[in-house]
């Protein structure tokens, strides 16, 4: 019965219905074997938590569909966290100015990458990685190591509350994912600049002589997974309501294993948002269980290692021929 | 040429070293100066020459980070029973890298899991395994382990250092570092004249856990103390190391020998941006750029070549 | 010593494999004999290269038996050798000198493997050169040396002579024989009949993956009509009723070269292999910079610095390319998207693709080419050989190209295709369209073109009027002049 069905359904959605999958199996797991792991409070916990990660694997899926990587995400994301309390010293009035410049800082170094990486033929992994060290010195010195006076500022009200508010049962943030998700789905599905990514991801060169542009493409991808790492960043410090040092770091890793999970193909070409966003729920229940199982840090890390495994063996294999 | 671009590296970061040193203490520096940054460096020099195999192949190895950390719990947790209990230990840690490495490249070999995520995964896994052998820091390290590993009186560092340029010459002298380059260049066009492809890729990632070990039992020895997490900085700078020393991601380009000569030019900007007064808040900035310009530098090189011939 | 069991060399019977949802081989058999040499033919996609795969054990067939009897050698089509090694490695990968330690004496590599190609009769190629600085010919010489060398009691050659020039395919066939008088068994692929028929002393004919016959003696129309199922008429169409128009496109010392085309005129580019086809065809499209020269169509001088300036409206230039799979389509991608590809902004607002008038365009390039599909969201790459080339040029034709760049489009395709996509070619001349057509097979040049203009070194050195109808006149313009240059 479904082998038929499966049949019919594009390689694509295909791929979009495992992520789905794979994020149920884990609630109904944790369901069962920890009561109230599904309820809407848990839930709703975890769909911030989840939103996080989003947000920057939409960014990292963006790059990763034309065969590129992006390691700057860490520090970009801690130094746009840095700039909007730093920008608005904690007063609404001047928040909008405080996101801008932060999403700005994102865009500057997205433009700088994707310059790096399709003009100068820097591959994607140096130039990224690079510039990661480069936010992080900026993070570091500007700021002081975080001791200059204005850091110590708060975050302004309206944003925190933006991420952890509640629009009647549902969460805001959820609305602010939703909001993302539907951007980068029309972007990719019902664009000509969707279309072009796609092509570039499957093959550069044929998309070249197709007479897509190829750099402006790339360019354009790296930009807006910077701006998306910001965005991530504001998103972290507005619910937190001040940066840390360090804040991005685990947000490097997870980013690629959602968009991973989400079944994007590592190699380029394939994947959609919708499963990167099931992804993202994946990576998130799998530590909450563990949290709620009182798996101790150890533990957690292995499991969490054994089953992203164990996803990959499931539907993240390369072919096995060509 | 590109295969000389890190050696190239190596000796303008070396230049810049011994200028910014005497300008700011006004003599040259001295053996124990030298000492000391080759006792620094050899841990990522390990790290570097493990990652430049699985680079070389076409791979990629994040997990040298949770292989360190693993290493260095399990030193660092079994310290203080004599040399001889040490030795013992030692030759653990060895075989714990080793398997660790194996696990990586039977995914990536026989599993079909491109290899950014199966060493993302196992990074997780044995980053675990560290925090379990050693969940906080501490430990200590026979005085012994640090007489012959890195006595800081002794040269003892830089045998160690022709140990491993030794063995990296050997290595590309037999059937399989043949090998390794021609899965590297084309693993199809490999496998179709009969190269065992699956077999090698195995084994870099074996060796890659390997030196990995080594890197974690040098580094115990160097610090004295264990930290379950210690292994987390090698993983980018360890492929910093690489691409410094010009070997191609892509994959059969390049010689561990070059990423060799990246890790020693990576840990000697460390000292030269600190003799040169620069605030080490931003220290991370110049490192970020100093790898950018040297690939930059690389590639443009290599476009001349191209240009000129 | 004619014994009636004689065990054959290479063996597979009732073999099926599936690459994806694509059916490669089902229940497919081959045999061929120690000391005969044994030509496997058939179209595109018929099964052919996965049965060499299998056979090499490359490819592991989902059901079937392989046996192979003896020490078994192969060259590949899609060559084979590693780009970053020297030719040097490349030969003695598997064979290494050592040393007295044991250990590879590097430095005797490169002595050793010239050794090597000398013995073969390849001197010419530098043994401590990078395989990917060589050219075509050459890294197939070097991959059918390193088979030859290997000594095998089986060897194996997948379209071994594709890429080489008239007197290299000698050269391999003194080799084949040489083989086979010691009794080697030596099987071949090739899409050229003649050399079939030269060379083999039996030939199998494959069909949608399967064995359709094998027999010692064959007919080439006969050969045609097994391997594609149907009878082909004359495979030239007649392209001397075509009416010319005005002048579409004139170039004028574009790196050197001239020439005007004429609407609904076909001009060849003939001359040996890499005499800078290649180059022209790619810098008139915009996918490489030229040093001089000016580009004028349809009497407006226009600039062309990358291929989406040639595809927009209003000049309107299309450059089908020799390799479909790398260069041309984007095989995972659907039909309709591989289609849209070139001319998406032409059906889009604001950057929105409008979705019906893009499925309406491509439903009727589909109907118009006769494409065979399920649906439009079919990823490409699961169509025939044939249909894929169809959507290929679909593409070009949407973009209402005035003219069409065709690059050795025919390059290691099957007769039939073959003989569809020239009347295609002739028939979009008919309309008006200007055609510049390089080829390697000067057949082609020959019978296809109005006019041919010979190429040595990126210079025009001879022009013909055409049809010149006999390749061998191409072939003596491109030598002639070869000669006289280096005198």
């Amino acid at each position: 019965m479904i082998g038929p069905m499966l049949e019919r359904v594009t390689p694509d959605t295909r791929r979009i219905a495992y992520a789905v999958a794979a994020a149920g199996a884990i609630l109904a797991a944790g369901a069962i074997v920890h009561p109230g792991f599904a309820s809407w409070t848990s839930l709703r916990a975890m769909i911030i938590v989840a939103s996080f990660i989003g947000f920057v694997a939409a960014g990292q899926m963006l790059v990763v569909l034309v065969g590129g990587i992006d390691l700057s995400m860490p520090w970009v994301l801690n130094g746009a966290a840095i700039v909007v309390t730093t920008t608005s010293l904690g007063r609404t009035d001047r928040l909008g100015q405080a996101v801008l410049a932060a999403l700005a800082v994102g865009a500057a170094v997205g433009l700088a990458n994707g310059l790096g990486v399709a003009w100068l033929g820097v591959p994607a992994v140096v130039m990224t990685l690079g510039m990661n060290g480069v936010m992080e010195g900026l993070s570091l010195g500007l700021s002081k190591g975080l001791t200059c006076p204005s850091c110590a500022s708060y975050v302004p009200d309206p944003l925190h509350r933006l991420v952890v508010g509640r629009l009647g049962p549902v969460p805001t943030e959820l609305l602010v994912w939703a909001g993302v998700a539907l951007f980068v789905t029309v972007l990719l599905t019902f664009t000509t600049f969707g279309r072009r990514v796609y092509a570039v991801g499957t093959n550069p060169r044929a998309a070249f002589l197709a007479g897509v542009p190829v750099r402006l493409v790339t360019v354009v991808l790296y930009t807006l997974s910077g701006v998306f790492a910001a965005f991530a960043g504001i998103a972290l410090v507005s619910y937190g309501g001040q940066p840390s040092l360090g804040l991005g770091d685990p947000y490097l890793f997870e980013s690629i294993a959602a968009v991973v999970v989400g079944g994007v193909s590592i190699l380029g070409g394939r994947g959609h948002y919708a499963g990167v966003v099931a992804g993202s729920v994946t990576l998130v229940a799998i530590v909450t269980l563990l949290q709620a199982q009182r798996v101790p840090e150890y533990g957690r890390d292995v499991i969490y290692g054994l089953v992203i495994l164990a996803i990959l063996f499931t539907y993240g294999r390369e072919r096995a021929d060509d | 040429m590109p295969k000389v671009i890190g050696y190239a590296v190596l000796a303008a970061t070396f230049t810049a070293y011994l200028v910014v040193y005497t300008t700011s203490l006004g003599h040259l520096p001295t053996s124990f100066d030298y000492l000391s940054l080759l006792n620094t460096a050899l841990p990522l020099v390990l790290v570097a020459a493990g990652q430049s195999l699985v680079v070389l192949t076409g791979g990629i190895d994040l997990s040298v980070g949770g292989m360190v950390g693993l290493g260095v719990a399990i030193m660092a947790a079994t310290s203080g029973g004599g040399l001889a209990a040490s030795l013992g230990w030692i030759a653990v840690v060895l075989a714990a890298g080793l398997l660790c490495g194996t696990a990586n490249g039977l995914i990536v070999a026989k599993g079909r899991i491109a290899p950014i995520l199966t060493t993302l995964a196992t990074l997780s896994v044995y980053s675990g395994l560290a925090l379990k052998v050693l969940p906080v820091p501490g430990g200590s390290v026979a005085p012994e382990v640090r007489a012959v590993l890195t006595n800081p009186d002794l040269p003892t560092a830089l045998l160690w250092l022709g140990l491993v340029v030794a063995g990296w010459l050997v290595l590309r002298r037999t059937r399989f570092g043949m090998r390794v380059y021609a899965v590297g260049s084309d693993e199809t066009a490999a496998r179709a004249v009969g190269v065992p492809a699956a077999r090698v890729k195995v084994a870099v990632y074996a060796l890659s856990g390997l030196c990995s070990a080594l890197a974690a039992v040098f580094y115990v020895a160097t610090t004295t103390s264990g930290d379950p997490n210690a292994g987390t900085s090698y993983i980018l700078t360890s492929i910093a190391a690489v691409v410094v020393g010009g070997v191609a991601f892509s994959g059969g380009r390049g010689s561990a020998l070059g990423a060799i000569a990246g890790a020693l030019s990576l840990t000697l900007v460390v000292d030269v941006l600190f003799f040169a007064g620069i605030d080490p808040l931003y220290q991370s900035l110049f490192q970020g750029l100093f790898l950018v310009v040297a690939v930059l530098l690389g590639g443009a090189t290599l476009r001349l070549r191209r240009a000129a011939s | 010593m004619a014994t009636l069991e004689r065990t054959d060399a290479v063996r597979a019977e009732g073999v099926d494999r599936a690459f994806g949802g694509v059916q490669a081989l089902r229940g497919a058999s081959f045999a061929a004999r120690p000391g005969e040499i044994h030509a496997l033919a058939g179209e595109n996609g018929a099964g052919k290269s996965t049965m060499i795969k299998v056979l090499c054990g490359l490819v592991r067939p989902d059901r079937g038996e392989v046996s192979v009897d003896g020490r078994l050698a192969a060259a590949f089509q899609e060559l084979s050798l590693m780009p970053d090694l020297t030719v040097a490695e490349n030969l003695l990968l598997q064979r290494p000198p050592r040393g007295r330690s044991g250990l590879v004496a590097r430095r005797r590599l490169v002595p050793e493997a010239a050794a090597l190609l000398e013995r073969f009769g390849a001197e010419g190629i530098p043994a401590g050169a990078e395989a990917r600085a060589l050219s075509v010919a050459q890294r197939q010489v070097v991959e059918l040396v390193r088979a030859l060398a290997a000594e095998p009691r089986v060897l194996i050659l997948d379209e071994p002579t594709a890429a080489l020039a008239e007197q290299q395919v000698a050269w391999l066939s003194a080799h084949m024989r040489r083989l086979r008088d010691d009794g080697c068994c030596v099987v071949f692929t090739s899409h050229r009949w003649r050399e079939i028929e030269a060379l083999a002393d039996r030939v199998t004919i494959f069909r949608n993956g399967t064995h359709v016959t094998t027999r010692e003696r064959l007919g080439e129309t006969e050969a045609v009509r097994l391997m594609s199922g149907r009878t082909i008429a004359g495979t030239y169409p007649d392209i001397t009723a075509i009416r010319k128009g005005p002048t579409a496109l004139c170039v004028k010392n574009l790196d050197g070269v001239s020439f005007d085309l004429q609407e609904g005129e076909i001009l060849g580019i003939g001359g040996l292999a890499g005499q800078g086809q290649r180059e022209l065809f790619l810098t008139l499209f915009g996918a490489r910079k030229a040093t001089t020269g000016e580009v004028a169509l349809a009497g407006k001088p226009v600039t062309i610095r990358h291929p989406r300036h040639a595809i927009r409206a209003g000049i309107g230039i299309a450059y089908v390319p020799e390799d479909r799979k790398a260069e041309g389509l984007l095989l995972p991608l659907s039909i309709r998207d591989n289609l849209a590809l070139a001319t998406l902004d032409r059906r889009a607002t604001l950057g929105f693709v409008r979705r019906g008038a893009e499925a309406r365009a491509v439903r009727d390039i589909i109907e118009r080419l006769s494409v065979r599909l399920r649906s439009a969201g079919q990823p490409v790459g699961t169509l025939s050989g044939g249909n894929q080339q169809k959507v290929l040029m679909g593409r070009w034709l949407l973009t209402d190209a005035r003219v069409l760049l065709l690059y050795d489009v025919t390059r290691g395709v099957d007769a039939a295709t073959k003989h569809d996509f020239y009347v295609l070619v002739a028939e979009l001349a008919a309309r008006g369209m200007a055609v510049l057509l390089y080829s390697s097979e000067t057949e082609e040049i020959a019978h296809l073109c109005h006019r041919v203009l010979v190429l040595r070194e990126g210079r025009v050195t001879a022009e013909l009027a055409g049809p010149v109808g006999d390749a061998e006149r191409i072939v003596a313009a491109a030598i002639s002049d070869k000669e006289a240059g280096s005198a």
